[in-house]
């Protein structure tokens, strides 16, 4: 009862919009275990090391980052699908993490999960029909369909499945037909029917396009969207195609090794990138044009993301950041901090953030900074 | 320790004579009506490559693009003769310097490819040996074509390593693939490429197992190389973005065929046919403006009808109609120079995409 009073008093300060999934301080730490008759645990992981964030409802969240970045373990972190270590995940008012295993269950209808490869993630000896009932059957809504329907709820179930595949785009005649028998985007629209078929208010897509072929892409996206309109729907989408998440998020939130180093309005992100990495991650991502790719000045990164189980000193970014400074990039951590002064509404994870905006701050190798070509 | 080969360029000196200065204007590889059909025993023929033709001249770079079952990765199998010899059959000419390539022998095949015909593919893990040292297969390019010891590889290993863009090279030498990141591994490949300095460079999506960070580096890597040594090269990617960056001339491939080939400013800003016009306008750009739905291209890349028929892209098409029904559309000049399209209704030439 005192977590639904706390989560409203945070909607009236946060506006109108209530939030409908906040996240704060969780921490998703794996062992790393050694010892061949004792499992000695030498290290950890951190995957997830303290993230904060602000879901309001009907909105879409974009997590970009490149892999290893812990962005598709959060998104299990706020299903529970992995335990987190520390934090709170208080969805519509109730925190997740320490939910007891019936009423998690019961509470995942309400959040669902759309994956990244449809064949791996759909059991190939089950047909469509059986797929897209079997949720609704793990969560009892045949009990209240009876109530309805008497006692022939299969009847209303298969009503459901064919208008669920309508909403989707598949024919009926998919009802009984096997995964393997459907190319690559039609698959992926029968998981997006089986997440939405529950009727969530939640719906975490993590990497929903990228194994698809680029003309078929756009098709799941547009779908993607177009039930979000009509089912009133928030989104997380996990992906590590800038442009995806910018097309179609509300909010971005870049994560590095295990944190967010920053978070802005996606139209904002695009327009003027704040934090070194992202500046660096959206001047290396290929435009399709090539007037725009030669006027283009870009940085390049050196090296390799560093081990999350040995994350570097002071600012996680420090060992590769094209704008390090002598002094506190490697001894203090920054905090995700909002630029009250120069970019509302953004939040940024970078001592010298202000600086890099105004120009003070530059590029300090020439190597990195690869001039217009032609 | 020895002084062979630690020139600090990559540079064509010390080769065997074979080779003179690199000409920029000589074509070095001329593909020629390029078909391959697989066949089962009993089955049906399928055409995976139908009829593909272009040049590569050194120094420069060929992008091919196309989805999954384009026949764009077929391509560069026939061309260095990767291809099962059962099941499988490759006609047409691919010709290196003038000699195909497809008639050789094996054993003169052999010699050409690592040393002056290379590749590097896709997946760096399944094509990286997992239970040999990196440093072996590297050096074991250099001791096969190379009249060089033992100690004498494992320096020049080192050395591309290095340049290669991979850190601690000597100690990298004696690990596994499996203990290199997904980058690093990807540059070791690439090192093993790059080994005999080739005069030609195939790439069958190096970049797309990366992150782009990581993309932007090995990219950056390969345009270099084409700079500095005058390889030429041939992009095969499915990434439009990475060819507007990259390519100097681009090959949309779909459903076998070439559908429109132009160099790359003009392909980009005057797409004419209606699959690469689609492409084009399917794709999320990051600086376009958010909120308008994309323009799907309907259908998926199976959708097909056979060359023979009519236009395979018809069922996919917006502006499919009866005239698409022709068999075996010509790959015709439509007013610009050098833009041929393969198209019935091509876009018109004044509209400019997006």
């Amino acid at each position: 009862m005192a977590e639904h009073d706390r989560s409203a008093a945070l909607d009236s300060a946060a506006g109108p919009v209530r939030s409908l999934l906040s996240v704060r301080g969780l921490e998703v730490h794996f062992p790393i275990k050694q010892g061949l008759v004792f499992d000695r645990t030498v290290g950890h992981v951190r995957a997830v090391d303290g993230v904060d964030l602000e879901i309001p409802q009907g909105q879409t969240y974009g997590l970009v980052g490149e892999s290893g970045c812990g962005k598709s373990t959060l998104g299990r972190a706020v299903l529970r699908l992995e335990e987190p270590t520390a934090g709170e995940v208080i969805f519509d008012g109730e925190d997740i993490a320490k939910l007891k295993a019936e009423p998690l269950r019961k509470m995942r209808r309400r959040m669902q999960m759309v994956f990244q490869d449809p064949l791996a993630s759909l059991n190939p000896r089950q047909s469509v029909q059986s797929l897209l009932i079997e949720p609704l059957r793990v969560h009892g809504l045949a009990v209240a369909d009876r109530a309805q329907f008497g006692a022939d709820s299969s009847a209303s179930h298969l009503a459901k499945v064919v208008s669920m595949l309508e909403l989707v785009g598949l024919p009926r005649a998919a009802l009984a037909k096997y995964p393997h028998e459907f190319s690559g985007g039609q698959r992926q629209r029968i998981g997006i029917a089986r997440a939405m078929i529950l009727n969530p208010d939640l719906v975490i897509a993590d990497e929903p396009v990228s194994a698809l072929d680029v003309s078929v892409q756009a098709q799941v996206i547009n779908l993607l969207e177009r039930l979000q309109d009509l089912l009133g729907l928030t989104y997380i989408v996990i992906a590590h195609d800038l442009a995806v998440v910018r097309h179609i998020s509300d909010t971005i939130g870049v994560m590095y090794l295990g944190r967010l180093v920053e978070e802005a309005p996606s139209d904002a992100l695009y327009e003027r990138p704040l934090h070194p990495y992202t500046i660096a991650l959206m001047s290396a991502i290929p435009i399709p044009d090539p007037v725009v790719e030669d006027r283009r000045e870009r940085i390049l990164l050196k090296g390799d993301l560093p081990s999350p189980a040995n994350p570097p000193s002071g600012c996680r970014f420090h060992t590769r950041c094209p704008f390090r400074q002598p002094t506190r990039c490697d001894t203090d951590e920054p905090a995700l901090r909002e630029l009250t002064q120069v970019a509302p509404g953004r939040r940024v994870a970078c001592h010298y953030a202000e600086e890099i905006l105004s120009g003070e701050v530059r590029v300090r190798d020439a190597d990195l900074l690869i001039e217009p070509v032609r | 320790m020895t002084e062979t080969r630690t020139d600090a360029t990559l540079t064509r000196t010390g080769r065997r004579g074979s080779r003179g200065p690199v000409n920029r204007d000589e074509v070095l590889l001329e593909i020629k009506d390029l078909r391959v059909t697989f066949q089962r025993r009993g089955g049906p023929a399928t055409a995976a490559v139908d009829g593909v033709s272009f040049s590569v001249k050194p120094g420069e770079i060929v992008g091919v693009v196309g989805e999954s079952g384009s026949g764009k990765s077929v391509t560069s199998m026939a061309v260095m003769g990767l291809l099962p010899q059962r099941g499988s059959k490759v006609t047409g000419e691919v010709l290196y310097r003038g000699e195909n390539l497809l008639t050789m022998g094996q054993r003169q095949l052999a010699d050409l490819r690592g040393s002056e015909l290379a590749m590097v593919f896709q997946d760096p893990m399944s094509s990286l040996n997992p239970v040999i040292p990196v440093g072996l297969q590297v050096t074991e390019v250099l001791r096969r074509h190379q009249d060089i010891s033992r100690e004498d590889a494992r320096v020049e290993a080192e050395d591309l390593l290095r340049r290669c863009g991979i850190p601690d090279p000597r100690r990298r030498l004696s690990e596994y693939p499996h203990q290199l990141s997904g980058g690093m591994r990807q540059r070791a490949l690439i090192a093993i490429a790059l080994a005999c300095k080739p005069a030609l460079l195939i790439c069958d999506e190096p970049t797309t197992a990366l992150d782009v960070t990581i993309q932007a580096q090995v990219l950056e890597l390969l345009k270099e190389l084409v700079n500095d040594l005058g390889t030429a090269m041939v992009m095969i990617t499915h990434d439009l973005g990475v060819v507007a960056g990259l390519c100097d001339s681009v090959n949309v491939m779909y459903a076998g065929r070439i559908v429109e080939a132009a160099g790359r400013r003009e392909l980009f800003a005057h797409p004419r046919h209606r699959y690469t016009e689609g492409l084009l306008n399917s794709i999320p750009r990051l600086d376009a403006p958010r909120g308008e739905p994309l323009q799907p291209i309907p259908g998926t890349p199976r959708d097909t009808i056979a060359w023979s028929k009519a236009c395979a892209f018809a069922p996919r098409c917006l502006h499919a109609d009866d005239e698409c029904v022709v068999g075996d559309l010509p790959l015709v000049q439509l007013g610009r120079v050098n833009h041929p399209v393969r198209c019935v209704h091509p876009a018109p030439e004044e509209e400019p995409h997006g």
